[in-house]
């Protein structure tokens, strides 16, 4: 018996020994697949004893840093907002603008704060499942919404059976960026400007045609404006999504769109495509050559869409305040200002009643326009 | 020819470069085990990952996608042969006759041959984009709604060769699909339809959910209902390797479905979801034992693995040599590299030599690191079928739901998914075959919406499709295809069907 104890014991602490030898050796198999992984960190670095050192070191610099970071934040008033992670939807699949301001926005907040801000794309008819969610978040400010002309201003006067009210539902933080609009034509089209395109188009009802991301989308509006204004009867053929659509006025299936101008400037540059007008009633800063439509024969034309952040209604004042003030800063920012401008969106910022306003005017605006050209959506 | 030899020469300086090199490793990995998850496909994958791309440099980040791409598009295969559980579209047929190679033992070599298949087609496909993408774009240009809707008929027509059973219940089956396919939004109108006040069925039911369901979520369904339970395989090494006439057998389907593939790929549009079924039905019709065909015939997974590969590659073309996204995948690279403040368009690459060429060569890398990363894995990947089903199932069943729930964060999808393996339960018990549910869904709204378009476009003159040369070309073809496969109902000849004993009454 005695004997066996012991070999039982001998047994065990030579698993223990082999207990040690496996963690130590699983440190070093991990130091050893890390320096496979990462085969441009010197492997130097995995030793131990080097290991521990730059582990002292670093341990030594964020204790600093957390000292220098209370020392600040007892100098600033002491319930600061975000004191963990934070949500913001993004309504619609990665890759549009809402999604690349929604992330660029999402990336300025998370520098600001320190805290990890994460966008969840909710796509879907036409941005409303997303914000429709949006509206449900809790009333904290830890989840808000990127919105657009779209699903905030069109999106009532389109759906009968809307989710959600934008004006009711939601507490209006701050706009982002407006994205410009313009006239794009097949070269074969024979008019350079949107004066000599009235006659042509009015010529014959359904002569030219014009393609749009779908029935009731900004790029639709904005035609369907368009013909009101002019009394021009140009044909509408929808297709799913801008690319598509624009895909086929490059190749010159169908004649015009009114799209993102961001995408219209790469085939206009080659002369594939003839932007000719802007549907903003100011001339883009990026694209001071192209003309508005409303000072080249439509005064008083004007579709500006733009981006927005929003949060559930009843969200704290101060928490308000402390959003926009932090993105209104960001706007400013050399490197979003750059980041944007590759793009030719226009930071618009303000306050949260500006922003509250536009959404209003904008609704009426736009039910102008739905109602005008009869579209009608019943989702 | 030497110019094209030479920026091939600097894009592989820029495809070795360490940094480059290791994000293609990274992507081709990331991508084959998204691929790999049920229900989350190459652009589930690459839409995930997107964010994590705005910190690189836009060479790596577009390196890092197209990794992902291609590598979901060979992960997607593995699910499909081993659980008939496609990752997404594209794989649906490479479920009929792969996971049949699986229940006989040979999910080896049907794992081999879809990683071979999708070498060689991915890189007959870099050489196509490297040699002739601008020719190739132009002449994908001259694709509209009217040619498109010629195409589409004409993979509706291919319906007909792609079920061994009944011909009445192969209709009914892509009938149900095409209804499937009405729900939603509709583009033209604005007007929902068969939604029944449900704001997620908006969008329509995504072919994802579905095929996941009607394929996956029924084959758990029905060996739940067996009163056995299957034998747990245990495959040897010898079973692993193809044969030589596996290998005989493959090599033209693998060159047809490549070059099929590549060529609907570049049609700008999701088309390219068509080529493995159109590959599969061409397969069928040129194979001396059709009978074999949704059985485990080898030629069943050559053809579409390759095609929906080489289509993959494709819609590069029209993506780079334009800058026109022509599809979902497309577009969001093209995001990628647009939040680096590079504007896609016709110049792309004349202005940005580096992105092209180093994307080019970074393909010819990442097919050689997928095909070596594959074959190797194989033999792993079948040794899944060891676990016994009671714990295999379960765990198939979970991340069924959870990829069926990522791709678009909705719980709809789920709840679609649930439902047609009901669905699907309740049509295998009853002799139906499901692949024609899965095209009649993919082709019916994209079928309805190119028509609608093409129609608005002429002012409602049908005329418009007999007016241009490409359209008229593809109708002629689809009609033969359809008239060959008439013939036997209506002269009541006797055809493969009922020489192999497959008759109406038989199934």
């Amino acid at each position: 018996m005695r004997s066996r104890t012991r070999t039982r014991l001998g047994r065990s602490r030579g698993i223990m020994h082999d207990v040690n030898a496996l963690s130590s050796g699983d440190g070093l198999y991990r130091a050893g697949s890390m320096g496979t992984m990462f085969a441009f960190i010197p492997s130097r670095i995995f030793k131990q004893g080097y290991f521990m050192k730059m582990f002292a070191l670093s341990f030594c610099l964020g204790i600093s840093m957390l000292l220098l970071a209370f020392g600040s934040l007892a100098q600033s008033q002491p319930p600061t907002f975000p004191v963990r992670p934070m949500k913001l939807i993004v309504p619609f699949a990665p890759g549009g603008p809402n999604d690349i301001l929604g992330r660029l926005v999402g990336q300025k907040l998370t520098e600001q704060w320190g805290q990890q801000v994460i966008v969840e794309n909710r796509g879907g008819a036409g941005g409303t499942i997303g914000l429709e969610a949006a509206a449900r978040l809790p009333k904290d400010g830890y989840g808000i919404a990127m919105g657009g002309t779209s699903n905030l201003a069109v999106a009532p006067s389109l759906y009968e059976k809307l989710t959600y009210d934008p004006v009711r539902d939601f507490t209006p933080v701050i706009n982002v960026a407006l994205v410009p609009y313009a006239v794009a034509l097949n070269p074969t089209v024979p008019a350079k400007t949107v004066k000599e395109l009235i006659p042509i188009a009015a010529k014959k009802a359904g002569f030219l045609s014009y393609g749009s991301s779908g029935m009731g989308s900004m790029s639709s509006l904005a035609a369907e404006l368009f013909n009101a204004m002019a009394k021009t009867d140009i044909l509408h053929v929808p297709y799913k999504g801008t690319a598509p659509a624009l895909t086929d006025v490059v190749s010159g299936q169908i004649d015009m769109m009114f799209a993102d101008l961001s995408l219209i400037k790469p085939h206009a540059s080659v002369g594939k495509l003839r932007a000719v007008g802007v549907t903003s009633a100011k001339r883009v800063v990026s694209s001071p050559d192209i003309p508005t439509i409303a000072e080249s024969g439509l005064p008083g034309y004007d579709i500006s869409p733009w981006f927005g952040v929003v949060a559930p209604e009843g969200i704290p004042k101060p928490v308000v305040t402390r959003l926009n003030t932090a993105i209104a800063g960001s706007l400013k920012s050399p490197d979003v200002i750059q980041r944007l401008g590759a793009l030719g969106y226009e930071p618009i910022g303000g306050t949260s009643e500006q922003f509250t306003a536009t959404i209003r005017s904008d609704i009426g605006k736009y039910a102008k326009i739905v109602k005008t050209a009869g579209i009608k959506a019943d989702l | 020819m030497i110019e094209t030899f030479n920026s091939l020469m600097m894009g592989f300086s820029v495809a070795f470069q360490p940094e480059v090199l290791m994000y293609a490793f990274f992507g081709c990995i990331i991508g084959t085990l998204v691929g790999m998850m049920p229900g989350l496909g190459p652009l589930a994958g690459i839409s995930l990952l997107l964010p994590a791309t705005f910190g690189l440099n836009p060479i790596i980040a577009i390196v890092l996608l197209a990794g992902v791409y291609y590598g979901a598009m060979y992960g997607g295969s593995t699910t499909s042969i081993l659980m008939r559980i496609p990752g997404e579209a594209a794989s649906v047929m490479t479920c009929v006759d792969g996971y049949a190679m699986t229940q006989q033992g040979r999910a080896g070599p049907a794992l081999a041959i879809a990683a071979i298949g999708s070498f060689v087609a991915g890189t007959l496909g870099v050489i196509g984009l490297m040699l002739m993408a601008p020719t190739l774009a132009s002449f994908a240009l001259r694709f509209g709604p009217p040619e498109y809707t010629a195409l589409l008929l004409m993979g509706l027509f291919v319906l007909a060769y792609m079920s061994g059973g009944s011909m009445l219940k192969t209709l009914a089956m892509a009938v149900l699909g095409l209804l499937l396919g009405m729900i939603g939004i509709d583009v033209m109108s604005g007007y929902t339809r068969f939604s029944f006040d449900i704001v997620e069925l908006g969008d329509g039911v995504g072919i994802v959910p579905v095929a996941v369901g009607l394929f996956g979520i029924s084959e758990i369904l029905l060996t739940a209902g067996q009163a056995d339970p299957p034998k747990v395989q245990q495959p040897t090494l010898r079973q692993l390797v193809p044969t030589k006439a596996d290998l005989k057998l493959s090599v033209g389907p693998i060159m047809r479905g490549s070059v099929l593939g590549f060529m609907i790929g570049i049609i700008p549009g999701s088309a390219h979801i068509i080529s493995s079924f159109v590959s599969y039905g061409i397969e069928r019709r040129l194979s001396k034992h059709p009978e074999l065909f949704g059985n485990g015939a080898i030629e069943g997974v050559a053809g579409p693995e390759s095609a929906n590969n080489a289509a993959a590659t494709g819609a590069f073309v029209p993506m780079l040599a334009l800058g026109i996204p022509t599809g979902p995948v497309t577009a969001v690279m093209l995001a990628a590299i647009m939040v680096h403040g590079i504007l896609p368009g016709p110049m792309l690459i004349q202005q940005q030599p580096d992105l092209f060429w180093g994307f080019v060569a970074s393909m010819y890398v990442g097919n050689v690191v997928l095909l070596v990363l594959n074959l190797p894995m194989v033999g792993l990947f079948v040794n899944l079928l060891r676990i016994p089903y009671a714990y295999l199932y379960p765990c198939i069943l979970a991340f069924c739901i959870l990829g069926c729930y990522s791709v678009s964060n909705s719980t709809m999808d789920v709840w679609i998914m649930l439902v047609m393996g009901g669905i699907g339960y309740v049509l295998r018990k009853f002799g139906f075959d499901l692949a024609p549910v899965a095209l009649g869904l993919v082709l019916g709204p994209m079928l309805e919406l190119s028509l609608r378009q093409s129609l608005a476009m002429s002012g409602g003159d049908y005329m418009i499709f007999l007016q241009r040369p490409i359209a008229v070309t593809m109708l002629v073809l689809g009609l033969v295809l359809l008239g060959l496969a008439l013939k036997p109902l209506i002269f009541k000849s006797k055809d493969w069907r009922s020489s192999v004993g497959l008759d109406e009454n038989v199934d």
